[in-house]
């Protein structure tokens, strides 16, 4: 039987060979979810549709470079997603001074990293992720999480913050320290 | 070279990865990490497990299903157009005012192909930055087709090729050189002549005695539709 994981590897192998018609099949596959990933990032249809359009740009030259690592083939989609909506966002906010909202711990509580309830299928990456992310001080995990889903840089951080644009990357680092510690566990 | 290492900030390297992932380090530092990334294995291995554990805070985002025109631009841009010269991306455009099929049509109709009664064609083939004026003409009672140069200068040392495109998704097709001198007549046999009411036609420069390989390698000069004049 072939996995959806498997399914996604080969599409990838294929594309890599130059086969369009793999290269359609994996956009049908997947296209739904980078697209609801572009979004998040961008908040804006336009602007996610033209990210989008570069990612599976980025899918069919790049496919090549692709290697199986035992990790799941849609990380590599996700972070590919993820990183051209990052960048589409920060041109547009480039020098338009972008106000972010900031961030309070005390809306945090209410606002939970995903659970394994909720997530019945949830990847073993995604639950350990969330209960380390839950061990730390609630803004510091909302940092994180801003930075990857949000694209927020170091100084749109401190904004968010009105700490310090050194204070905040310590912070941040002691953070990913401390989450690195304790998914090495 | 000023690497993340070399900073007072907690975490060296390690914390550096999870920066690069997020997108965090400056231009610099995001060099020089992936200047040590090229060539250290362990470090590679660190990012991708950073990016797999980074990538489930998407998991709770909906999937939501992208209009269908993204797969199309992404199919033209990579299948498309790109991989064609410049000019030919003129041609939707030239060709779009009076679709070649229309013109057939009209052609096809008002003769039924029977070469007395058709209409004549022409195409302006202009290069104002070279002050070259020509004029396409094709004859369909004796199955001419015709160039006359009506200003400009012949480049020295290189041919003039001309091309018939019978539509946007055909090569295109040598009929010949034009002449130096005079006007260029060229004998077209029916089955190309079928495709030349609403066609393109480009002139390309050549190296001399015309394209080494069938196709345009030169600059395209002038780009224009066979259409009857009114």
């Amino acid at each position: 039987m072939t996995t959806p994981q498997a399914e996604i590897e080969d599409l990838i192998a294929r594309i890599a060979m130059g086969d369009r018609a793999a290269f359609r099949l994996l956009y049908d596959r997947t296209a739904a979810k980078l697209f609801g990933v572009c979004l998040r990032v961008l908040d804006d249809r336009a602007l996610a549709e033209e990210a989008l359009q570069d990612v599976y740009c980025k899918i069919w030259a790049r496919a090549g470079q692709y290697r199986v690592n035992g990790f799941s083939p849609m990380t590599w989609l996700i972070t590919l997603a993820r990183n051209a909506a990052v960048d589409r966002r920060r041109r547009r906010d480039a020098g338009t001074g972008r106000v972010t909202d900031p961030i309070d711990a005390a809306d945090l509580i209410a606002d939970p990293a995903p659970g394994p309830a909720q997530h019945a299928e949830a990847r073993g990456e995604a639950q350990a992720l969330a209960s380390c992310m839950a061990e730390l001080p609630p803004e510091r995990a909302e940092m994180v999480r801003r930075a990857y889903l949000d694209g927020d840089t170091y100084a749109e951080l401190a904004t968010a913050t009105g700490v310090k644009l050194n204070t905040v990357r310590t912070w941040l680092r002691r953070s990913l320290m401390q989450l690195r510690e304790c998914l090495s566990r | 070279m000023s690497g993340p290492e070399e900073t007072d900030l907690p975490g060296g390297w390690e914390a550096a990865t999870a920066e690069y992932v997020l997108g965090l380090l400056s231009e610099e530092e995001t060099a020089a990490f992936e200047a040590r990334l090229a060539q250290d294995r362990d470090l590679r291995q660190d990012v991708e497990a950073w990016e797999e554990y980074f990538a489930t805070l998407t998991d709770p985002i909906a999937e939501v299903a992208p209009p269908p025109q993204v797969l199309r631009r992404a199919e033209a841009e990579l299948f498309g157009r790109r991989s064609q010269p410049a000019w030919r991306q003129l041609l939707p455009y030239l060709l779009g005012a009076v679709t070649a099929a229309a013109i057939a049509w009209a052609v096809s109709f008002s003769g039924l192909l029977d070469t007395r009664d058709a209409p004549h064609l022409y195409a302006d083939l202009e290069t104002p930055s070279r002050g070259l004026v020509m004029l396409a003409h094709y004859a369909p009672d004796s199955g001419t087709f015709m160039v006359r140069r009506d200003a400009g200068d012949y480049p020295e040392d290189r041919s003039l090729e001309i091309w018939l495109i019978a539509d946007e998704d055909s090569a295109p097709m040598s009929l010949g050189l034009v002449d130096r001198e005079g006007l260029t007549e060229i004998p077209v046999p029916r089955a190309i002549a079928r495709q030349i009411p609403g066609a393109a036609v480009a002139i390309s420069e050549e190296p001399e005695g015309g394209s080494p390989t069938g196709q345009p390698t030169g600059p395209v000069l002038a780009l224009g539709q066979m259409a009857p004049r009114g």
